[in-house]
């Protein structure tokens, strides 16, 4: 909310500079967020003497002066008609904005140059007057700021409050709080209603049909009024926080808000059939045209004020256009009431619409303000607008909500702020911000609310009025006093510490994407119908359609990556992102949030270096991280086979693999399927992984017992098989293991070959079998018996030939 | 570009004991003093074969240059069929008398030998010494490429590391949070102003992304009886994009709860963690603010680590950064997972990730985050 200091100056004296002020406030809890010179806009404005008048050559209206702008002679086209010689005058140079008007910039006006504009004071946004360029007082230094010369000043607060405090959506809100500051007291405007003619009550009637959404309506009548512009003091005061002038009336209810916080809205009464108001909810879609002139559809639970036949306002947001003020109106009824804040903002939110009337009645009025309110506008208009007031007030109060006192325990309040505020100083402070307290013990005292802070409802919220009065600074800095008790988990151990750590060791940068994606990268993922990534999880209100569902794998952020940097020119990447997808279970339920881990491999193998030739990376790149994480993690025998690759439909078949621990399928593998990279625009190859990180971990050994380091030496014995190409070197290996021999500790492969003399369809692979024995050193024809077993079962079982 | 493989092996493994072919002349040597009759009758001749051996051996060491020649010399003298091992071997075919004589002279000559060639070797290594230039060091080694944290993680973990010293478990939440946690018991009403607070995403009447990781303090205190002692760092959503809002960014949340914690306390963390996150130069500003969930609220400016205070492009020229917002435990919220009021008060605190490393590391686009631009995560 914006104030400005001269209006705030007129319910409070302010003796703090106003740098000190905005310090004050903000340290008060009403954050001061921008502190604006409110004549900013006439720093390139001066006082200029005319020193010459010719005409213009190609216009009877205008004329060319030169002005001395104490600087310098400036020519300036002008068309006012009382420009005259010597006078001095406001002259705006260029680079001046001129409220609601153009930036002034040297130019040619009509085949005269012009390098600066002769102003009237209401292009200047200083008075009324339009006529013609301000005439100053000759005393006046020629050369001088205007803002200096007419010593011009004022300062704009942009107060960002929090919503639980209303009661500061006011001048006069702000006043008490700079009063309570400075401690000193508050001139409220005193009003002086004139005598009334007639009876309000004679003439018309409000029914609140539904008081559980308005407990109170108050309202008056003026008759006679003239609708007009307003006096320039008031257009000045409101555009002075931001609010465009209209006309009188409508200024003078928008002044009154602003004054005092009470929303009021003016109908213009001659246009209210059966001249009465009723207060109801509406009819199911009904349709109201508000005064923006938006037809809108009404629904049952929305507050309506309605005249004796149809909607005049929708109650608490905005009026009507069929009961508006109009150039033409006389009669006006000026409402000031109070609405229920829920259905206010409810009403509100349904047509998008954030006025400063539903933004006050959200937050809650001060259900005692709405007299004051209505009689202050009625005296303004009085006033300002002509016209006789009717005699009598309207004040419909179907509930009466009488503030309870709460009961206040000072020290309590010490021990939650943790400090040693004397009790009699706590009253003080409470009464400063309109508290009522009354004690009752040392300790205690009934403390009753002003009306207008319906924020509080609970002692704890007079202990932190406590707080902010003295000061949080004032508070002492202590450290709890709290059992010592052992954490629970230490993050250096949580699997996903684990994973970063050995993930940025295995040379991974790490990513981390949005977790919503577009609803078409299913399909991109060519994901089968019954796949659980299908379930993807909608977003009711994305910001775009690419963040439109929640992800359901890491793979098509990971993607989204690729294509940026490959746009940057960066082509070799080694990323990987751990995080969390989400498996529907219909939009009504959570979801299942499944943390994953995927890491991504695509150009060369490693930095360009001198030791080797520059190689893409392939499958067993990829494949060899995987394992060096499963090593690192103690998991060993996983199983990559082709037979595990189902599900990995954006995967290249025939290059893609499941990850089996335990004989469950904890991730995937592979190089990623050329159409699925086509959506991204990659034509290089990709290599992915992805983990499900629980059930990784579910696989990593709990104990790890110390094994006795061997004795004895060991024997190893090589076997080359000729075996047909499609068949998987795991299964020689799984066989070999499932052999159990017990004294071959292990079988690595050494040697992959294919063409040369071997038929197209066979490849050779070379395994080195390591024998040892925990008894003894091994006698050579004992591993030659074993071996000779191993390899005519391998032989046999695979129907292979040796070489 | 590759080095000789003879290069890199270090001179002094050069073995002396090694046995190459025989030459012709040891076999002419053991030979004759095999011969009894030989040995017997011309004693005289032997005493002076092995002078002649030793001095044959010097003249040929006076022409060698390289250790590999130095190695030849070693086996054709002193190795297992070498003249002087020969040579000591017969001597028990001499005469008796003979003997001691012949054998001292002949260990003697061992010794000599074994010296004149070591002396030599040693000649040798440091004229080659002087000779090789070496590699070129300079040149890159074999690298293990390391991987990079993303700055967010870097920053959290920072967090958690500062809290976890001071006793604070790690609590986690679900992302997709039922409205009830992100706010109705956090005492945020439906339709109430609060709820402007924070845009939120949803994905029905009852489910939206969570919109701060404050709905983990109810889930924990649902289950754990006081004192409670957590912090809770997650992603979180709220629908708002600009170059100072991402629709998805970090937070870390803080709980204490216990008996006569204070709003002392409250400050005497958030004071102790600034310190250690920033430095102890960073002083702290506590002002009133509004959370539904807490009262009294604060907001917490830090000291602006930019410009210490001396106003600048960063903190608005205010020279305070908003970094955390903070307070006691709202008496609603412990109501709403059965905590008993007049026993109980905590704290809670919560902050934004992203701000603060943006802070830590000079980013001045928070968008950068989630660009991951390969550029700037190996950057961290």
């Amino acid at each position: 909310m914006k104030i400005s200091l001269n209006w705030l100056k007129s319910y409070v004296p302010i003796q703090m500079d106003v740098d000190a002020l905005a310090d004050a406030l903000t340290m008060a809890g009403l954050e001061v967020e921008a502190l604006v010179d409110r004549y900013e806009y006439l720093k390139n404005v001066v006082v200029g003497r005319v020193i010459g008048i010719t005409s213009h050559p190609n216009s009877d209206k205008l004329r060319c002066c030169v002005v001395d702008s104490g600087k310098a002679h400036v020519a300036v086209v002008c068309g006012a008609p009382n420009v005259q010689i010597d006078c001095l005058t406001a002259l705006a140079l260029p680079g001046t904005q001129l409220p609601d008007g153009p930036l002034i910039e040297a130019g040619v006006i009509r085949g005269a140059g012009s390098e600066g504009m002769l102003c009237s004071e209401g292009e200047l946004g200083l008075g009324p007057d339009h006529s013609g360029i301000m005439i100053l007082d000759a005393s006046l230094m020629v050369g001088d700021s205007l803002a200096t010369a007419l010593s011009l000043s004022d300062w704009v607060l942009e107060i960002g409050l929090t919503p639980n405090r209303s009661d500061c959506l006011s001048l006069i809100g702000i006043a008490r709080e700079v009063a309570a500051i400075q401690g000193n007291s508050l001139s409220y405007p005193v009003i002086k209603l004139p005598q009334g003619k007639g009876d309000i009550h004679q003439m018309t009637s409000v029914s609140i049909l539904a008081p559980g959404h308005c407990p109170r309506y108050a309202a008056r009548i003026l008759t006679g009024a003239g609708v007009q512009p307003s006096p320039f003091w008031l257009q000045d005061r409101l555009i002075s926080v931001g609010i465009r002038p209209v006309n009188n009336v409508v200024d003078i209810t928008n002044f009154v808000m602003m004054e005092t916080g009470q929303p009021l809205h003016a109908f213009d009464f001659d246009r209210l059939a059966g001249q009465r108001i009723v207060v109801r909810t509406a009819a199911a879609g009904e349709s109201f045209i508000t005064i923006d002139h938006k037809s809108r559809t009404l629904t049952a639970d929305m507050l309506m004020i309605c005249d004796g036949e149809k909607p005049v306002a929708v109650a608490g947001v905005m009026g009507g256009c069929n009961s508006e003020i109009e150039a033409d109106t006389q009669s006006i009824l000026i409402e000031s009431a109070c609405f229920e804040p829920a259905g206010i903002r409810k009403t509100a939110k349904y047509f998008g619409l954030n006025t400063d009337a539903s933004h006050r009645f959200e937050r809650g009025v001060d259900p005692e303000g709405a007299v004051f309110a209505v009689d202050r506008a009625a005296a303004l208009m009085v006033d300002i607008c002509g016209g006789i007031l009717v005699e009598g007030l309207i004040d419909e109060r179907p509930i009466i909500q009488k503030r309870q006192p709460l009961v206040f325990s000072a020290d309590a309040a010490n021990r939650l702020l943790g400090t040693q505020i004397d009790s009699a100083d706590m009253d003080r402070m409470l009464e400063s911000v309109g508290f009522t307290v009354e004690p009752m013990n040392p300790d205690q005292r009934k403390v009753t609310p002003p009306s207008f802070r319906v924020d509080v409802s609970r002692p704890v919220d007079l202990v932190e009025e406590i707080a902010r009065i003295s000061g949080y600074d004032r508070i002492p800095t202590t450290f709890p006093v709290i059992s010592a008790g052992s954490t629970r988990s230490t993050p250096s151990q949580s699997p996903r510490e684990q994973i970063l750590r050995l993930m940025t060791g295995l040379g991974f940068s790490e990513t981390i994407t949005y977790s919503f994606v577009h609803p078409s990268s299913c399909n991109y993922l060519r994901l089968e119908p019954g796949d659980l990534r299908m379930r993807a999880l909608g977003v009711l209100n994305p910001l775009s359609e690419d963040q439109a569902i929640m992800r359901t794998s890491l793979i098509p952020g990971m993607l989204e990556t690729v294509h940026r940097n490959f746009s940057m020119q960066s082509r070799n990447l080694k990323l990987f992102e751990a995080g969390n997808v989400f498996i529907s279970n219909g939009q009504d339920a959570l979801p299942d949030e499944i943390e994953m881990l995927c890491g991504l491999w695509t150009g060369a193998r490693q930095e360009v270096s001198w030791h080797m030739p520059d190689t893409a990376c392939d499958f067993y790149d990829i494949k060899g991280v995987v394992e060096s994480l499963l090593a690192a993690l103690h998991i060993h025998h996983a199983r990559f086979s082709r037979d595990t690759a189902q599900s990995c439909s954006y995967l290249k078949p025939g290059y893609a693999s499941g990850i089996q621990c335990n004989g469950q399928v904890v991730g995937h593998i592979g190089q990623m399927h050329s159409e699925t990279l086509e959506y991204f625009n990659i034509k290089q190859a990709i290599y992915v992984f992805e983990l499900d990180i629980r059930k990784l971990f579910a696989a990593v050994p709990n104990f790890q017992q110390a094994a006795a380091i061997p004795r004895y030496p060991a024997v190893a014995r090589d076997i080359t098989l000729i075996l047909p190409k499609a068949l998987e070197s795991g299964q020689i290996i799984e066989m070999v293991q499932a052999m159990r021999d017990p004294i071959v500790e292990r079988i690595l492969l050494f040697d992959v070959f294919e063409g040369g003399h071997l038929p197209s369809d066979k490849k050779s692979l070379s395994f080195r079998l390591i024998y040892r024995s925990a008894a003894g050193t091994l006698e050579d024809e004992a591993v030659n018996t074993h071996h000779r077993g191993i390899s005519d079962k391998l032989i046999q079982h695979f129907d292979a030939k040796l070489p | 570009m590759g080095m000789s493989g003879s290069k890199c092996q270090p001179l002094r493994s050069i073995s002396i004991q090694r046995e190459p072919a025989n030459g012709a002349k040891s076999h002419r040597l053991i030979h004759r003093i095999s011969d009894p009759a030989f040995l017997t009758a011309e004693h005289k001749i032997v005493e002076q074969e092995i002078e002649q051996i030793l001095h044959q051996a010097k003249s040929e060491l006076q022409s060698v240059s390289q250790t590999a020649q130095i190695q030849a010399l070693s086996v054709q003298y002193l190795g297992r069929k070498g003249l002087v091992t020969q040579y000591l071997r017969n001597i028990s075919q001499l005469p008796p008398e003979q003997r001691p004589m012949a054998g001292k002279r002949a260990n003697e000559i061992k010794m000599i030998l074994e010296e004149a060639l070591q002396k030599a070797l040693l000649e040798i290594e440091t004229r080659l010494a002087t000779e090789d230039v070496g590699i070129d060091v300079s040149l890159p080694g074999r690298t293990v490429f390391q991987g990079t944290l993303h700055p967010i993680t870097r920053i959290t973990r920072q967090i958690c590391e500062i809290f976890t010293a001071m006793g604070f478990d790690i609590a986690e939440g679900p992302e997709v949070e039922l409205d009830h946690y992100n706010f109705e018991s956090l005492n945020i009403p439906k339709n109430h102003p609060a709820r402007d607070m924070q845009d939120t995403f949803y994905v029905s009447e009852s489910i939206v992304l969570r919109t701060h990781t404050s709905p983990i303090q109810v889930r924990y205190m649902e289950k754990h009886a006081p004192p409670v002692k957590i912090i809770a760092p997650g992603k979180v959503y709220r629908c708002d994009s600009d170059i100072t809002h991402t629709p998805m960014f970090h937070q870390v949340e803080g709980l204490v709860v216990g008996e006569s914690i204070s709003f002392g306390d409250l400050k005497g963390i958030l004071t102790a963690f600034v310190h250690q996150m920033f430095d102890d130069q960073t002083s702290l500003r506590f002002r009133p603010s509004f959370f539904p969930f807490t009262e009294p609220s604060a907001e917490v400016d830090i000291l602006c680590v930019m410009c210490r205070g001396k106003g600048c492009r960063v903190c608005k020229q205010t020279g305070w950064l908003e970094v955390l917002g903070s307070g006691m435990v709202h008496p609603a919220v412990f109501e709403n997972v059965g905590y008993d009021t007049s026993r109980y008060s905590g704290f809670a605190f919560g902050m934004g990730i992203e701000r603060i490393a943006m802070l830590k590391f000079g980013i001045d686009d928070i968008r950068k985050y989630y660009e991951n631009d390969i550029r700037f995560l190996k950057q961290f």
